[in-house]
């Protein structure tokens, strides 16, 4: 219960009892007001009335006469007159009472309507007492109209006091809200200065201490990016030419050789310099790297337009054209220009063609190609573009043995989509430190019938091509809200979303329909993840869906994390609770980059996953880089607690 | 040894009687009046205990008339020259310690002392008059033998007790008596104003 409530709380308890009090002492107070005006009433009628029975010497209808005239005329219960050895003269009882107010007040509030005496004399002999006691039907009349108007004015200034006790309140523990506010923004990652320092010094001293912390955490922060951006230069990029290097070429690759790749396939184009040797002999080192800038802007400026192209330097000699989603044909075109390009400033430089050129090999690789396979095909077409007389060389991947034709899988998936054909599968991620499950990865099987299903890996690649992948991804998403009670066995679970289904003009309100519905019958924790190259844009889309997220309690994770960006603040921003990377990323970062990546996510509290950990060993080279978080064939070796 | 114990016996006896009879006016009042009122009010007060001592034991007349003659030796004064107010009730430890007060006074104090002699109160009266005489209204102490008999009239106007019919001078008004009316009523405080406000000052012990 927040300070607000609990104050609240107790000060309009306070205030009830303090105004209930008020009002029974009030009440009291005139009850008794009432019963002794009932008394003075029945004192003053019994002394003037035993003045009048002086007058009648004794006589007992005389008296009688007055007693009923009195009584007739007045609000008396009974008017009694003994004599003097106490023997009923005569007496005058109320007969019927007339109801003027509810039966549960009378029963309520006990109202004694005292009796008064008086003697009575008739000259110097006595006659007796006389007693009369008034009636209070009319006591409780007024004591409930007394009633009436004392809960009307409880309820008029209880309403009015809790009114102002919420201003009040709200006044006074305004500055707490923002140092609240401040609180949970830490805990929540978020750098949050506050300027206005609260007056209450007990306060102030909390946010003084708390902005100190912040500013020391976003430092820390600060210097992380920094380091990390200079980092970047330092491990991706060749200092010559400043194009990309080998070491980046193959951080990158994974993106694009994995079966749900965005592009089918494309080209690795291998351009490699003859004749340096003689080159740097003839004209010197300086001119030759000169050489070799100009070149590299030959390459940027021919790939510019290919989207996602990457260029890259692969050693002193070799230079790397990686153009995803470009045909065999237009590779050939491309290399042809750049030949020629690079031929013109050779003799340009005033080297001999014939002693300095360059190779050309074209590798028109598929997504489902290793890493490996890519740099030994392309490997293999530069050795024969070597010998060719054009120098230049095509070699293309072998068709991969396809079970069922294009139009086949079509059917299937289309029929799947319809069907709900598809079932959850899920493994595990591990913290080996802590030897403890971290989260399951979901994946999704293809189900055919009872026995047979097709693997995400089998199914995916034919969905990409017949453009289906963003279809089956809005249906499992459906599916996992609708039907997710068969998760119940693990606390937290991820979802990979791949960038062509997050960028779908419909998916962003499917998305928040299906939130507003189920996000609260969620049995588990749902983790979604998002591309790094995606989320780093920083881009209006991201935004709304990282807000749509944060507003149902899902959190982000990041995933194909390379530390490619110009600036890392989009991590503190998004506050990503993991960043997932391939091993072999972490396994070849300098033990400076990894510092650098580690100051920026210990300030915003991200963990670092390292994904694809096959065996032990690569284990513990990880370990050795501080990197504890795994997931891969791995898992299934490490016994947990 | 026999004249030892019957001394005994005696002293025993003599204390037992002192013990029993009670004070009119307890000691610790009684050096609270010779504070106020200095040793002449002392004294008054001592023979007040030594003539109602002495009528203890007689019959109710004999009590009346010594109770009669003692007051009506105290000066007759209004009540707005001894205490400022138009009416006031005093205390009879007020009105013996100032040694004046007004009619009411000498009636509350008579019937007081009567009170502590034993007199039955049904048979006392404090009886609203008008006297012919002076032509204004008076309080006289009536006492009836019986509820019916003739009222004797102790009176600090005429000194002497008379029967009602020998007092010509006066025509009775009222009868009040406040004791009566609390035992009749005794569910309620609250009787007579005058009465009860005097009845207040008693437990105070006001002097």
């Amino acid at each position: 219960m927040t300070l607000y409530k609990q104050t609240a709380l107790i000060l309009s308890l306070f205030l009830l009892i303090i105004l209930s009090t008020v009002l029974i002492l009030n009440f009291q107070s005139a009850n008794k007001g009432v019963q002794d005006r009932l008394y003075e009433d029945a004192k003053n009628t019994a002394t003037s009335l035993s003045l009048s029975l002086g007058g009648a010497n004794g006589d007992i209808s005389i008296m009688s006469t007055m007693i009923n005239a009195n009584f007739d005329s007045g609000n008396y219960r009974k008017i009694t007159l003994v004599d003097v050895e106490n023997n009923l003269l005569y007496e005058r009882v109320l007969e019927s009472d007339i109801v003027v107010v509810p039966k549960w007040f009378t029963q309520l509030i006990t109202l004694r309507a005292p009796i008064a005496s008086a003697n009575v004399s008739a000259g110097w002999s006595q006659v007796g007492i006389l007693h009369v006691q008034s009636d209070s039907t009319y006591a409780y009349k007024q004591l409930h109209s007394i009633l009436i108007d004392l809960l009307v004015y409880f309820v008029i200034i209880a309403l009015l006091s809790l009114i102002a006790i919420n201003l009040l309140l709200h006044a006074v523990l305004k500055p707490l809200k923002e140092v609240q506010k401040q609180a949970s923004a830490i805990t929540q990652n978020e750098f949050i200065i506050q300027d206005n320092i609260p007056y209450t010094k007990e306060l102030a001293d909390v946010v003084v201490g708390m902005n100190n912390m912040i500013s020391k955490v976003k430092a820390m922060f600060d210097k992380g990016n920094e380091e990390l951006k200079a980092q970047k230069e330092l491990e991706y990029t060749d200092e010559n030419t400043q194009l990309k290097n080998r070491k980046y070429l193959i951080d990158k690759l994974p993106a694009y050789l994995k079966i749900d790749a965005s592009y089918e396939g494309g080209v690795n184009m291998l351009v490699a310099f003859n004749g340096i040797l003689e080159a740097n002999e003839k004209i010197g080192h300086k001119l030759v790297d000169k050489l070799f800038v100009t070149i590299a802007d030959i390459f940027k400026q021919n790939t510019k337009d290919i989207q996602e192209s990457i260029v890259a330097r692969i050693n002193g000699t070799e230079f790397s054209l990686f153009l995803p989603n470009y045909s065999g044909s237009d590779a050939i075109e491309l290399a042809k220009s750049i030949q020629e390009h690079c031929l013109n400033l050779i003799d340009s430089a005033g080297l001999d063609q014939k002693e300095t050129f360059i190779c050309i090999g074209i590798y028109e690789y598929n997504h489902q190609d290793s890493i490996s396979k890519l740099f030994s095909r392309s490997d293999n077409a530069l050795a024969q573009a070597k010998f060719n007389q054009e120098h230049i060389y095509i070699e293309k991947a072998e068709s991969a043995v396809e079970v069922m034709g294009k139009e086949a899988w079509k059917l299937l998936i289309n029929d799947a989509i319809e069907k709900e054909k598809f079932s959850f599968i899920s493994w595990s991620v591990i913290d080996t430190k802590k030897r403890k499950l971290a989260h399951n990865v979901l994946s999704i099987n293809l189900v055919l019938d009872k026995n047979s299903s097709y693997s995400y890996a089998q199914f995916m690649a034919p969905a990409i091509q017949s453009g289906l992948s963003s279809e089956i991804y809005k249906k499992i998403v459906h599916m996992l809200f609708n039907n997710s009670l068969t998760f119940l066995n693990a606390s937290a679970y991820s979802l990979r979303l791949p960038q062509e289904y997050l960028e779908k003009q419909d998916t962003y309100h499917d998305f928040s329909e299906l939130l507003r519905v189920n996000a609260a019958m969620l049995p588990f924790k749902l983790i979604i993840e998002l591309p790094d190259k995606l989320v780093r844009q920083d881009s209006k889309n991201i935004r709304e869906y990282v807000e749509l997220f944060r507003r149902y309690g899902i959190e982000i994770g990041v995933f194909e994390f390379i530390a490619e960006s110009n600036d890392y603040q989009y991590l503190q921003s998004l506050r990503p609770v993991y960043i997932k990377a391939e091993s072999n990323y972490f396994i070849t970062q300098s033990d400076r980059s990894i510092s650098s990546l580690r100051l920026i996510t210990d300030s915003v509290g991200i963990s670092l996953i390292a994904v694809g950990v096959s065996d032990m060993e690569m284990l513990k080279m990880l370990k050795e880089k501080d990197i504890h978080i795994v997931q891969g064939m791995v898992t299934e070796s490490i016994e947990l607690n | 040894m026999f004249k030892l114990k019957l001394l005994l016996i005696l002293l025993l006896f003599f204390v037992g009687i002192a013990y029993t009879n009670e004070q009119y006016v307890e000691n610790s009042l009684l050096e609270k009046i010779y504070k106020k009122y200095k040793i002449y009010a002392k004294k008054r007060f001592l023979l007040l205990q030594e003539t109602l001592d002495n009528v203890r034991d007689k019959s109710d007349l004999e009590k009346l008339e010594a109770v009669n003659d003692f007051y009506n030796e105290v000066r007759y004064s209004s009540d707005i020259k001894t205490y400022g107010k138009s009416d006031y009730w005093a205390t009879p430890w007020e009105f013996l310690g100032k040694d004046k007060g007004d009619c009411e006074d000498y009636v509350i104090s008579k019937y007081f002392a009567l009170k502590y002699l034993g007199v039955d109160y049904k048979k006392l009266f404090f009886t609203y008059v008008r006297s012919t005489k002076f032509k204004e209204p008076h309080m006289v102490l009536t006492y009836f033998e019986t509820p019916k008999s003739e009222p004797l009239i102790l009176d600090n106007n005429n000194r002497k007790i008379f029967p009602a019919s020998q007092r010509k001078d006066l025509i009775p008004i009222y009868n009040f008596n406040g004791d009566i009316l609390d035992k009749a009523n005794k569910s309620n405080e609250k009787s007579h104003k005058k009465w009860d406000e005097l009845k207040l000052n008693m437990q105070r012990k006001k002097i």
